[in-house]
Parts: structure tokens; sequence; C-alpha cells
């Protein structure tokens, strides 16, 4: 016979710990205590459907402390950002800011992406921004298909695009892009190692 | 009127059209469009998804240019360069903490001033329905029109403070200003899957599909945006979509300010018209419009 015990793993809130909500309360300027646990968050969100946690239960995990399992989620490489769930809830929690916030933390502690082509695509525009100031696009989606090893990836499209005028094979610079190259030296905490 | 004006990478690129009619139309209604001088990208969803404080500060040096070009309103059509202008700019308001280190990274005063508006915003509050229907000589007659506003135009609602943050109802009221009749449809301030177009494209097929179908199924001949992300999305997309399902769509996505520049008599040459993948051409003409 099962001992009910393996079954349940009651949490003892004393088990807990509440550094990860008092640090979401500094950074994100929302509290989850407050969190009346409604679900209207989930209900609302865009991809609810495809996500491993849901938003609800994202905040729940916070409050039992099981950063882990948070840093390595899926839903933070496809949560869309439509600001749906923080709208809907009624105590205001801002989930898509715990969002970034706890992607930021995953991204600088190199745990590994659960999507990493959308981890490459972001890194691939930043790295755009930096040299050139704006979005290199024909540039970029060339590198992103090498890179993705998606050799053929939207080149049919591409070439539509290009054809309507709306691809420049050129990337433009801007003028004062060492101002905005200093500027990414200039935050603080960067990815480590 | 004068405004300083971000066009954001997009309008120079993938919806060039975009650009292009947001210039004619503005011209029109006497909007001096001064573009903010060697602005740098919004950071998009790449720089909100990796790095807060680039994301503010990439912002914020442009909402600095704005300033020193003694603009206080900024005009941002692309509703995901409004929402990073916006947020930063809300942010900087409210915390002076990030504030202070925002003005140690772009090595600049942080920027409060200039407000920022997006496309319908600055057509309602600025200009005014009156506005858009006195300039109408070409009534879009017998369009039945879906209006999407997307996600950004009217999120988060604390920042953004304008319209019905999930019901939004200021882009059927303009396209009504010129004749045109608006579908009620679910999908209106839906997301289309933004940013993933090229990293995850299945998340966008799976989104933008649900807008497709809702569209159609209110009986929608076009569907009217104010966004490139959800312009692109659904117009490049739809074909994909479309097999996929298997079905036809054939929904034209056209930007709200080529409809405008209809309205008020430009030719389709004038509005990039012939730039949408999905051809307005045979409802305009079936209507009299091209
Ligand atoms: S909507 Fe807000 S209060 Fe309700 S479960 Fe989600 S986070 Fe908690
Ligand atoms: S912002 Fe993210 S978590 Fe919130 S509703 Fe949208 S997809 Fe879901």
């Amino acid at each position: 016979m099962h001992n009910t015990a393996d079954f349940y793993h009651v949490l003892r809130i004393d088990q807990t710990s509440n550094s990860l909500r008092e640090e979401i309360k500094e950074h994100c300027h929302t509290d989850i205590e407050m969190c009346l646990e409604c679900g209207k968050c989930s209900g609302g969100c865009s991809n609810a459907h495809i996500f491993d946690i849901t938003p609800r239960k994202i905040i729940q995990l916070i409050k039992i402390g099981e950063e882990a399992k948070l840093l390595k989620m899926d839903a933070l490489w496809s949560c869309v950002a439509c600001q749906l769930c923080v709208d809907r809830c009624p105590s205001s929690i801002n989930i898509p800011k715990i969002m970034d916030y706890m992607r930021e933390k995953a991204y600088k502690q190199c745990v590994p992406a659960t999507r990493p082509n959308v981890e490459l695509f972001h890194e691939l525009m930043l790295g755009s921004i930096k040299q050139y100031g704006r979005v290199a696009e024909a540039l970029m989606t060339v590198q992103f298909n090498i890179k993705s090893k998606q050799y053929t990836k939207d080149a049919e499209m591409g070439i539509k695009m290009f054809f309507k005028g709306k691809l420049n094979p050129l990337p433009s610079r801007i003028k004062n892009v060492q101002q905005v190259r200093r500027m990414f030296r200039n935050i603080p905490a960067q990815r480590e190692g | 009127m004068n405004v300083a004006y971000f066009p954001g990478c997009s309008l120079h690129g993938l919806a060039k059209e975009y650009g292009i009619s947001v210039e004619v139309v503005c011209k029109h209604l006497g909007i001096n469009l001064n573009e903010i001088e060697d602005w740098n990208c919004c950071g998009a969803t790449a720089a909100h998804s990796l790095n807060h404080e680039l994301t503010i500060s990439l912002s914020a040096r442009n909402l600095a240019i704005a300033r020193d070009m003694k603009m206080n309103k900024v005009l941002a059509p692309c509703a995901g360069c409004f929402s990073r202008l916006k947020g930063a700019s809300y942010e900087l308001r409210n915390n002076s903490v990030l504030a202070a280190e925002v003005g140690e990274i772009i090595q600049a005063e942080p920027p409060v001033e200039p407000e920022v508006s997006n496309l319908l915003q600055f057509i309602m509050e600025d200009q005014g329905l009156n506005a858009v229907a006195e300039k109408t000589i070409k009534p879009l007659q017998g369009l039945k029109l879906a209006a999407y506003y997307g996600c950004l135009l009217t999120r988060p609602k604390d920042v953004v403070q304008f319209d019905d943050p999930e019901q939004p109802i200021s882009m059927d009221l303009i396209l009504q200003a010129m004749g045109a009749d608006t579908v009620v449809w679910a999908h209106k301030a839906e997301c289309c899957g933004g940013g993933y177009a090229a990293s995850d494209t299945d998340i966008v097929l799976d989104l933008s599909g649900q807008v497709l179908e809702s569209a159609q199924q209110a009986g929608a001949d076009a569907i009217v945006v104010a966004c490139p992300m959800c312009g692109v999305n659904l117009d490049s997309r739809q074909e994909a979509i479309a097999a996929k399902k298997g079905k036809k769509y054939d929904l034209p996505i056209i930007y709200l300010t080529q409809l405008m520049g209809i309205a008020f008599g430009y030719s389709p040459a004038q509005l990039g018209l012939k730039r949408l993948l999905t051809s307005p051409f045979p409802l305009l003409q079936s209507k009299g419009l091209a």
C-alpha cells in the first residue's frame, strides 16, 4: 500500500523561502501576496494553451520560492507580452514584468532557453542594434537562418518582400552609433561567464 | 501642428507602406512630422526580453533627442515602438532610482517631458473625428471592415491610458467617420504573435490564424491595422495559415492610414497599396475606391 505522504507533499510555510517574493516586489513593483488565486490571468492568457506553467501557477510557485523551476520554464520563451493578464488581474499583479525579470535572470545565469531560436533571435537583434543603432532585417534573417540551421526558412517570402520593396538589402547605420555602443557598455550587470 | 515623429525600423522596412501613408495623411491634416534626428531602434521584443535597463535606455535616448528638439509630443505609429517609448516614459516618471541609473547610461538628463502617442490616440485626441469626416471626399461606402487593435495600442491600461484595453472603439469610430462599416468581432484586441514571426513561426500561425478566422466569421471584407507587426504577420503568414487549415481567407490587411488616404482623395500608388501581399485591389475596385 502507498503511503499517502508520498502522494501529497504538503508544503509547510516555514519550509518555503521568502527571498524570491521580496526580490519580485523590489524589482517588479508588484506584491504577489495580493494574488487572490482567481485564475483570471490564466483564463485570459494568449498562450496559456501552450504554456508548461500557466500564469496563476507561476505566481503560486513564486510564493513558495520554487526559483529553479521558474528559471527553466518554457513559458518564459513563449509569453507574447500581450498584457492581457495584468489588465485583467483584480490585484494588478504585473505578470509580463515578472516574466521579463525571470527571463533576464535565467539568461544572465546561462540557464538554457527551452526555445533556443527565440533566444538566438533576440541576441542577433541586440547585436544589430549595437552595430548599426537599428535593425538590419535582411542581414539578421540570413544570420538567423545560418545559426539556427534552417537554411531555407522563409526564403520564398524574403524574395517576395524584397520585390515589394520591403527588405532593405543594406543596413543603415545611425550617425552617432558610438553613443549607442557606449550605452551597451554602461549597462551594469551583463551575462555571466 | 508640430510633433516629433518616431518611424522606427519597420516603417522604413517591412511596413514601408505604413510609413508612406502616415506621411501623406499627416501632411494632409496639416501636421508637421519632425523625425527624431538620428533615432535608434527601440529595442523591440529583444531588449525587453533580455535586458530591462537597456530597453529603457534605448527609448530614453530617443526621448531625450525629441526633448532637445523642443517637442512636447512624440508620434510613434508602430505599436511596438509606441509601447517601448511610452513604457519607458512611464517608468522614468514614476521610478526615480531607475531614472537616475538611465541618466548615467545615456549620459544625459533623463527625459520625462515629451508625451508619447500612438496613431489612434493622436487622431482621436489631437485631431478629432470631425477633422477626419470633413476631409473625407471619397467615402468608404460599402466596405465592411474589421478594426484590429492587437495588444499594444491599448495595453497595459495603466501605462497607455487610452480607449478600452480589451473592447477598444477608437479605430472603429475613425473608420465610421469615413463612411465605412465595422464589424463586431471577438478578436479585435487579441495578440497576433507579435515578435515571434521569425523566431517561432508556429506561435504566429496559431495566434494570427485565430484572428483571421474570427474576422472572416464576422463577415469582414478586410482587416484594418495600425501596427506593422500585426500587418506583416496577418498579411505575410496568411497563405501558410490558409494552407494549414485547408481554407481560403483572401482578407486584405490594410493600414488605417492607407484607407484614410483613399478617403482623402489620394491614389493607391501614393499610398503604397501595391506593396501589400494580399491584394486589396479587387475589393477596392468593387466599391469604386481604386
Ligand atoms: S489574475 Fe491576479 S489575482 Fe487572479 S490568480 Fe492571476 S495573479 Fe492572482
Ligand atoms: S503577457 Fe504573457 S503571460 Fe500575460 S497573458 Fe500575455 S502571453 Fe500570457
